[in-house]
């Protein structure tokens, strides 16, 4: 281990914004795979339910949380129920409050003025790579901040960029694509988020909750319509790990 | 261009989405968990990642759960690129020859 680490450290202590802001980008390229197919798809989506070229960078640009907008797109109408699409998007984000929280410690070095901007930013994917990150620094024992501001903007813009880039690109091109679901691209999420959960894996018992989230997830997304399975397959995990905390 | 109610809803979703992304952030910046939450907040990424990909797992398509097969079998060994090329790949060849 310490063989592997040593590099790492190495690099920490000659990194600058810069090259930590690169090395963001750089890391985040696998997921850009993933990004692009389902931008158009969204983009496309949101043409054929009447939104403008103007309209879909506007709220991908600012609502900025995929899964949302394409459980927005879904129910979409002229005129729009704006309730309806609100409290959605409020459902299926409700994960980024635990997200969030996750990250907190990590953001103690940081302004509030900092943190507030750049928590606009937080997706998924750098969340998912920053928090991750930053327990391998810690690990390292370096003196700088386990959390790498730079690498977490890096990773986040670079997938800010694209989604944007590509929603606008699907809406425009929306009528002279082809189905590319067939290609495969969706599997890149899943591909993305299990190699990141490996990351994550510590031992057979700490991975109990995925597994109860997981199940209840599925099963929920069977008997309920629409985006209650993330809400229910996330709180019934948390819900596991509490209980068994209490065991230890 | 862009229609006034429309705008209403997207600047709305803005403000939700917003909301969620700082909340956990404002509610932890300044405290010291306990032993248990620790234990609760270092199960949560893992639990909100599976739980958003959870109806991969339960696809009705064969060639999807085939796909998603390959995808498992790669990410416990190979790493983050080679693991979506291969997904990606298995999958599109799935839903080619299986439909």
């Amino acid at each position: 281990m310490t063989i592997i680490q040593a590099p790492a450290l190495a690099a920490n202590a000659g990194a600058t914004t810069g090259s930590e802001f690169r090395r963001g980008i750089a890391a985040c390229m696998p997921v850009l795979l993933g990004i692009v197919p389902y931008g158009l798809v969204l983009g496309a989506q949101a043409a054929r339910k009447g939104l403008s070229g103007l309209e879909v960078p506007l709220m991908t640009g600012l609502n900025f949380a995929g899964g949302s907008e394409f459980a927005a797109i879904q129910l979409w109408s002229s005129p729009p129920h704006i309730l309806l699409i609100v409290a959605v998007t409020l459902l299926v984000n409700s994960r980024h409050l635990l997200m969030g929280a996750a990250l907190a410690p990590y953001l103690r070095h940081l302004s509030k003025r900092k943190a507030f901007a750049s928590l606009f930013f937080m997706c998924d994917e750098s969340w998912a790579m920053s928090l991750a990150d930053s327990k391998e620094r810690a690990a390292t024992g370096t003196s700088l901040p386990a959390f790498s501001l730079p690498y977490y903007m890096g990773a986040s813009l670079a997938v800010y960029v694209a989604w944007v880039a590509f929603t606008t690109a699907g809406a425009l091109l929306g009528p002279v694509m082809g189905d590319i679901d067939a290609l495969g691209f969706d599997m890149a999420f899943p591909a993305v988020f299990l190699v990141l959960m490996r990351g994550m894996w510590t031992t057979a018992a700490a991975a109990r909750p995925w597994l109860v989230s997981l199940v209840v997830a599925a099963v929920t997304h069977f008997v309920l319509p629409g985006a209650w399975f993330i809400a229910a397959g996330a709180a019934s995990g948390l819900a596991a790990a509490y209980y068994l905390a209490g065991d230890a | 261009m862009i229609d006034p109610l429309n705008l209403v809803a997207i600047l709305l979703m803005a403000a939700v989405t917003y909301f969620t992304r700082v909340g956990g952030y404002v509610l932890l910046r300044n405290r010291t968990l306990s032993a248990r939450a620790t234990a609760v907040m270092e199960a949560a990424p893992g639990c909100v990642l599976i739980s958003v990909i959870a109806p991969a797992f339960v696809s009705d398509r064969p060639a999807d759960l085939l796909g998603l097969a390959v995808t498992v079998l790669c990410a416990t060994r190979l790493s983050m690129l080679p693991t979506v090329l291969l997904g990606i790949a298995s999958t599109g060849a799935a839903r080619y020859l299986l439909g």
